[in-house]
């Protein structure tokens, strides 16, 4: 690694108080079928970003290959500040032991695309695999601030993406994202299956003009409405918007936690992107509003304690807040199946089929979404093409069940939900208020 | 130019070594990008800088790809590289060229720090005033691409892209340079987003619409180039098939040529070292040259090479288009807003969205205009023209007589995220449907 003292002190001269050095070397393999290519690459990585200034001006700046003291450095800009994090003391931590796991090879995971696209058309036949990406990778990060604050982090992540058609023509089509930590965690089968349903409900198919009753969603479908939330969630600002008289957002069965240090969470780390140490932060504690999610620089702007939340993807990025694992906390003695039983009449929603409209400030969102309509616990005919509406309180009050299958989704970090139970929603087939 | 003083003979000789069958497709892509940044007023690293520069090593055999990209233009790396494509045994050793290129540049741009204060001007001008976050990019890339048989001549490209946010909205844009004109197409878009923040949207209506250039350039996008990347054509089956579809009236007349993009953005060659076409991909609304690059172009006669872009050395190539260019028809701006019926003209577009398997289409709409006996009339808000690619572009009946540049913007596809621009006249379409 690169001398970032040496750095730090040679971007110091420049009559600026507050200077990091962040240095990351990554490496990756990715994996690419389509019915007529198949792509093997990788990928090696180094680069650094520097950002300086005081409390009047400050500059960004990264480029690839290793910092040198001589820069060169831009101009800091006036009315842009900056300020950096005092060194905390780093509570417990153990790197993971799947982090020395060697990226997958590539007959390996070529292999593992072939088996996605076997495992669909078993599971629908004539389905096909439009496109499968596997992307595996790995780095490390050193950095260091004028303030004395020293971290180094590594990180382990596998991503991949999948596109596939149904039978017939106009054939319908799904696509779905994931991550892990490696790719030894993708099931085949279980994701063949899912793209599976996706596209059997989605050629099979209707939407209700407008229906209500006991709604479920999947994991998937209830972490796309967490993620529409987001922005009540971080920062200091409309957090409370929310709340009733009392400090309830929503109903008793509904807690929220952010954890930078989830257990085998794809994000996983001890500090954030500022060197900061991450922590477990309850947001919404059985309906009662705790605190929004607040980087260091935030506290005091809000109630609440501040975390390690500043997100710092890659050298390219200046570090924000946000989540890394956020999560509805699951119950673990409701099997899905508990649930799907106490529902007399209603929707099991199983994905969520693009990207929802989410309106703060009239409390409403739209998400379109696919499942079954189910009576008496049972499904009884496919729902595609619709989309799920109401208001975002009414959805935090009208949980009224909740699973034990906390599945996460790589959204804006990492969202996780386990199967909800929820009241007081609609199905329509036009998105609207 | 960085890389000028790059031996290409050396590299090329080297790619050779790797080329062993004669249907081999080798190549060395290396490329420089540079991007300064103001930040929004108040936000921490005022003036951002990113610098980059590596190279990518492919080697295609037989319809499989193999390729290694690094974060430096170095020897040790490129031979470590080639090893890895050529799937060679750890000990085997390949040449190391010199690979020497230029410094970079020192970190300048002062046209970046005046054009915040040049756009508040000009929406003041429009005699509104309302708080705005403003950030202007300025994008600069280098590329050279080498095979062992071909050297392609090096390009480079130059261009801004600026984000506004308000209250109501987000808009971007493309430009290619920072000027006068440039901010007062951003203000004028600003503020008409700004005076429709409280429109309704319209009911659901079907109808004559008029379609400004900058909306016929984002559908355009979509519902062609898109259509007829020969990827995406490849989903639902033969590539080539697509030759000699009539996909749109006959008025209309596409192509993708990027050696008369715009100034800064031109190219001769693409990322693949092949020549730039000057492509029809629409004559008389007949499907006539989809977009195909190396790789394509390899899998039938009827596909030309040309149209190959990637968005990152570390991404392989994929067809797509760069600039877009709608021939003008005869219509007078009056001859698009004639007739009886009642109609929808709209402005902009933020953007649209195409499933290639069932083509349906959609173009997202922040706000657009009632016309009535050929006089614009009240806004309207946010709404949704949809349809079916197949259907939607054989309604077009109109093509006016002006082009301009519109609708450049950035592109995602595949991970890959790429400037797109476009020459458009204004369309008008009848018995389209568009919904809040």
């Amino acid at each position: 690694m690169s001398d970032l003292d040496g750095i730090l002190r040679a971007v110091l001269k420049r009559h600026l108080s507050d200077a990091e050095v962040y240095v990351k070397r990554g490496r990756s393999r990715r994996l690419e079928r389509t019915p007529v290519t198949e792509t093997a690459s990788t990928s090696q990585e180094r680069a650094w970003a520097v950002r300086a200034g005081n409390r009047r001006a400050s500059f960004f700046a990264a480029a690839t290959g290793d910092p040198t003291p001589g820069g060169p450095w831009p101009e800091p800009v006036p009315g842009h500040s900056l300020e950096l994090p005092e060194p905390a003391p780093l509570p417990a931590w153990s790197t993971p032991s799947d982090f020395d796991t060697p990226l997958i090879g590539e007959r390996e995971g070529l292999k593992l695309l072939e088996s996605l696209g076997r495992e669909l058309e078993a599971e629908l036949p004539k389905a096909r695999l439009l496109r499968a990406v596997l992307e595996d990778g790995s780095s490390e990060a050193e950095l260091a601030n004028s303030r004395g604050l020293r971290a180094t982090t590594r990180g382990r992540i596998s991503t991949l993406y999948l596109e596939a058609a149904g039978p017939g023509r106009p054939a319908v089509s799904a696509s779905l994202y994931v991550a892990a930590r490696e790719p030894r965690r993708f099931h085949p089968t279980a994701l063949a299956r899912r793209l599976a349903d996706r596209l059997a409900v989605s050629a099979a198919g209707a939407a209700p003009e407008r229906d209500g009753g006991e709604i479920l969603l999947a994991p998937n479908v209830a972490s796309r409405v967490l993620a529409g939330l987001l922005p009540l969630l971080v920062g200091p600002g409309p957090g409370s918007r929310l709340t009733g008289a009392r400090g309830r957002f929503g109903g008793d069965r509904v807690t929220l936690i952010d954890n930078g240090r989830f257990p085998g969470g794809a994000f996983e780390a001890p500090v954030d992107g500022e060197g900061v140490p991450t922590r477990e932060v309850v947001l919404v504690e059985e309906g009662l509003f705790r605190q929004p999610l607040l980087a260091w620089w935030q506290e005091g702007a809000a109630h609440g304690e501040a975390s390690g939340c500043a997100r710092r993807p890659g050298w390219r990025d200046l570090p924000a807040p946000g989540p890394t694992h956020l999560y509805l906390k699951p119950e673990p003695r409701t099997p899905v199946a508990t649930l799907l039983g106490a529902v007399s009449q209603g929707y099991y929603l199983i994905d969520a089929t693009g990207p929802g409209r989410f309106d703060l400030a009239t409390d409403r969102f739209a998400l379109p979404v696919c499942g079954f309509a189910v009576q008496s616990g049972r499904a009884s005919a496919p729902v595609a093409k619709a989309w799920l509406c109401g208001g975002i309180g009414t959805f935090l009050k009208g949980i009224v069940g909740v699973g034990r299958d906390l599945t996460f989704q790589p959204l804006d970090g990492m969202i996780g939900s386990p199967t909800l139970l929820v009241t007081g929603l609609e199905l329509r087939a036009v998105a609207g208020s | 130019m960085p890389f000028s003083k790059l031996d290409t003979a050396a590299v090329a000789r080297t790619l050779s070594q790797i080329a062993e069958q004669a249907d081999d497709v080798v190549d060395a892509f290396f490329e420089r990008r540079e991007e300064v940044e103001l930040a929004p007023e108040g936000d921490p690293g005022g003036l951002r800088v990113w610098r980059e520069e590596g190279f990518a090593v492919r080697l295609v055999r037989e319809g499989l790809t193999w390729m290694a990209s690094r974060d430096a233009i170095e020897a040790r790396p490129f031979a470590e590289s080639l090893r890895q494509v050529a799937r060679a045994i750890s000990a085997a050793s390949y040449p190391e060229p010199t690979l020497e290129v230029g410094p970079p540049d020192p970190v300048a741009a002062p046209e970046l720090l005046d054009f915040p204060g040049l756009l508040s001007r000009a929406v003041r001008a429009h005699h509104v005033g309302f708080p705005l976050r403003v950030a202007v990019r300025r994008h600069r890339r280098w590329v050279q691409v080498v095979g062992p048989r071909l050297v392609a001549g090096a390009e480079s490209e130059s261009f801004y892209s600026c984000a506004v946010e308000s209250s109501w909205g987000r808009y971007g844009a493309l430009l290619p340079r920072l000027s006068g004109g440039a901010a007062e197409e951003i203000a004028a878009t600003a503020v008409a987003l700004f005076r429709a923040r409280q429109a309704l949207p319209p009911a659901s209506f079907r109808g004559p619409v008029v379609l400004a250039p900058h909306t016929v350039a984002v559908l355009l996008h979509e519902a062609v180039a898109h259509a007829l990347e020969a990827d995406t054509l490849a989903q639902g089956g033969n590539p080539e098939a697509a030759v000699g579809v009539a996909m749109a009236a006959p008025c209309l007349d596409v192509l993708d040529d990027p050696s008369s993009a715009p100034e800064g953005v031109r190219r001769t060659t693409d990322d693949e070292g092949a020549a730039a076409v000057r492509r029809w991909l629409l004559r008389g609304g007949i499907v006539e040259q989809p977009l195909a690059d190396a790789l394509w172009a390899r899998t039938s006669p009827v596909l030309l090479p040309g149209a190959g872009r990637r968005g990152t050395r570390h991404l392989p190539p994929g067809p797509r288009s760069s600039h877009l260019e709608i021939l003008p028809g005869e219509a007078s701006e009056a001859d698009l807003l004639a007739g009886a019926a009642e109609g929808l003209f709209l402005p902009e577009a933020s953007r649209g969205a195409l499933d290639p398997l069932t083509g349906e289409f959609a173009l997202h709409l922040p706000y657009a205009r009632r016309f009535r006996r050929g006089a614009l009339a009240e806004v309207v808000g946010p709404c949704v023209l949809r349809g079916r690619v197949a259907d939607l572009l054989t309604r077009v009946v109109a093509v006016g007589a002006q082009a301009k540049p519109a609708g450049a913007g950035w592109c995602a596809k595949g991970g890959q995220k790429l400037p797109v621009w476009a020459t458009a006249p204004s369309l008008r379409l009848e018995d389209v449907e568009v919904a809040p």
